[in-house]
């Protein structure tokens, strides 16, 4: 949209608007722009969170209690219909659950959030023009800080796990715990990513977000988190690496549950769906922002 | 593009489509599909070959009825609607308030709304907190309310901020569609004042509004648009006149009642 920028000291001095030919706009000012108005996205987060009291202490701690005690359900119902293991694969099975949902969970509130976060900011889209993506990835940037709490409470729940069963499988401190920035970066890249699409698709299908919650259910069973990624054989592993947060899913396991590093192809994996995330996903919304003022 | 535009407007037209079906679900689009119908649209030329040059510490008011692109080409002035054919240079930074709803959040506090206001505006925090107490100073709400969510304000309060955020922005370019009508008397006049200083500035204010008293007392040249091209250009009483002469009432006084 910006053409030529002259002496871009605090807004582009002279700005051109001309038509677009190519379904994207240049992107180096798009770019430039996004990152100029970083603070709004990082802002925008923090109000939001204030509006829903998530910055009050019970705020937070429901933060952490919601997926608690979801995880909990799960793992009554996984150890109920698998029948009872021996008391050290319980914990095992705890920490595979609880660990998988925080992480899911986090990928899922980038989604939901940024899903809507268009047809929401409807009113600042009307009346001032900035690099729309800034909307959904303050939607990441909030599902971000609201999933690292999570981090110490699991460990937590396995340190005190492990001093009733002192012979559990889950690891204790292990170098493989370097790999958790990069898989926590992969999960927030992928739920951007997938933001910027289910985003674009809200603006022109208005129920796309009840689709969204069916979606997401289905997507939690098919994933690694209620059952382990080494519970899968021959062409079943197909599946892992078919779903969007299957490979980085893996990695989580592999570093919080067995205590290795992730495979090759488990990374490889995380980093193909987190680039085919932000690639396709942002090449979607781009595309598209500069209708969005008509169509809200 | 000579120096002394603020904006310049190069045969301008914007055309877009609009959905004629009232939901636009993904259930009623398989639906649809199902039945082998296709989507229904319409397209729209809200503007329409449109030449114009606005110089450096001019007011332009803009009149017409409704539908006749005023708030179309506002907000492609703005940089919100790129233009379908045409070009326009802007030279300046703009503020706006182009929509009612100014882009409030209404679970958010005035003062949260005007920070991130101007965030979105690209100024940086350390500018924006600067501004934040002349803003809610101008705007001068009843005790504590700038503090208080926005949901809670009455429309008056509500358009004073939105108001109060546009004209105190230091823009080089003010875009007001329809913002006047917010406040009281007292008001007004505050921000009529507040208008003419920006102009002594050099800055340009480009001004949307049915109150055509207001296009009278504070443009120095007018434009009527009707059905997306440009009627007529000239001196704001004139315009007015022949745009009342047109929407066959007369120069009634009620039309100068303002808002």
């Amino acid at each position: 949209m910006p053409g030529p920028v002259k002496n871009s000291d605090f807004v582009s001095k002279i700005q051109v608007f001309e038509p677009h030919k190519a379904a994207l706009p240049p992107l180096v000012p798009y770019f430039r722009e996004f990152w100029k108005r970083r603070a709004f996205a990082t802002e925008l987060a923090r109000f939001a969170d204030k509006a829903e009291y998530l910055d009050s202490k019970f705020g937070k701690v429901w933060l952490v209690l919601n997926p608690l005690l979801l995880a909990v359900v799960y793992f009554l119902l996984v150890t109920v219909i698998r029948g009872s293991g021996s008391k050290n694969l319980g914990l095992t099975t705890l920490a595979h659950i609880l660990i998988g949902l925080f992480t899911f969970y986090f990928a899922q509130n980038c989604i939901s959030a940024g899903a809507q976060s268009i047809t929401a900011g409807g009113r600042l889209i009307l009346n001032q023009a900035f690099p729309r993506a800034l909307l959904p990835f303050s939607s990441t940037i909030s599902a971000f800080q609201q999933f690292l709490p999570t981090i110490p409470v699991y460990i937590f729940v396995i340190v005190v796990g492990k001093q009733f069963f002192p012979t559990t499988q889950v690891p204790g401190l292990t170098w493989s715990y370097l790999w958790t920035p990069f898989i926590i970066f992969m999960v927030g890249l992928t739920g951007f990513g997938l933001a910027l699409l289910f985003a674009t698709m809200n603006v022109y299908f208005r129920d796309t977000n009840k689709l969204l919650t069916y979606m997401t259910r289905i997507w939690l069973y098919l994933s690694p988190i209620l059952w382990q990624p080494s519970m899968l054989h021959g062409w079943h592993k197909l599946a892992i690496y078919l779903n969007p947060l299957g490979p980085v899913l893996s990695a989580n396991s592999d570093v919080w549950i067995s205590g290795k590093s992730p495979s090759l192809t488990i990374i490889l994996g995380s980093l193909f769906w987190a680039a085919f995330a932000i690639l396709f996903g942002g090449y979607f919304f781009i595309s598209r922002e500069r209708d969005f003022a008509v169509r809200i | 593009m000579p120096e002394e535009l603020a904006v310049r407007i190069e045969d301008l037209s914007i055309k877009y489509k609009i959905n004629v079906d009232t939901k636009r679900t993904l259930k009623n689009a398989v639906m649809r599909a199902s039945k082998g119908e296709r989507v229904r649209t319409r397209v729209v030329e809200a503007v329409k070959h449109l030449t114009l040059d606005v110089p450096h510490g001019s007011v332009l008011g803009i009149v017409g009825a409704n539908g006749a692109g005023k708030s179309t080409l506002m907000r492609s002035i703005a940089g919100i609607l790129p233009p379908t054919e045409g070009r326009i240079i802007v030279n300046g930074k703009i503020s706006t308030l182009l929509a009612l709803g100014v882009g409030f959040n209404p679970a958010l506090s005035g003062r949260d709304n005007i920070i991130l206001g101007g965030l979105a505006s690209g100024m940086t925090r350390e500018e924006i907190e600067a501004k934040t107490e002349e803003i809610s100073d101008f705007a001068a709400l009843p005790d504590g309310f700038i503090d208080m969510p926005v949901r809670t304000y009455s429309s008056g309060m509500y358009g004073r901020v939105a108001f109060s955020v546009a004209v105190n922005m230091t823009p080089d370019i003010l875009l007001l569609d329809e913002a006047l009508s917010a406040g009281d008397a007292s008001f007004k006049e505050k921000s009529f004042n507040r208008m003419r200083e920006l102009c002594k500035e050099a800055r340009t204010i480009v001004i949307v509004s049915h109150a055509l008293a207001t296009i009278n007392e504070l443009c120095d040249s007018a434009i009527w648009l009707h059905k997306g091209s440009m009627l007529a250009k000239g001196k704001p009483d004139a315009i007015v006149d022949q745009y009342l002469k047109f929407l066959d009432v007369g120069a009634l006084p009620s039309n100068f009642e303002d808002m």
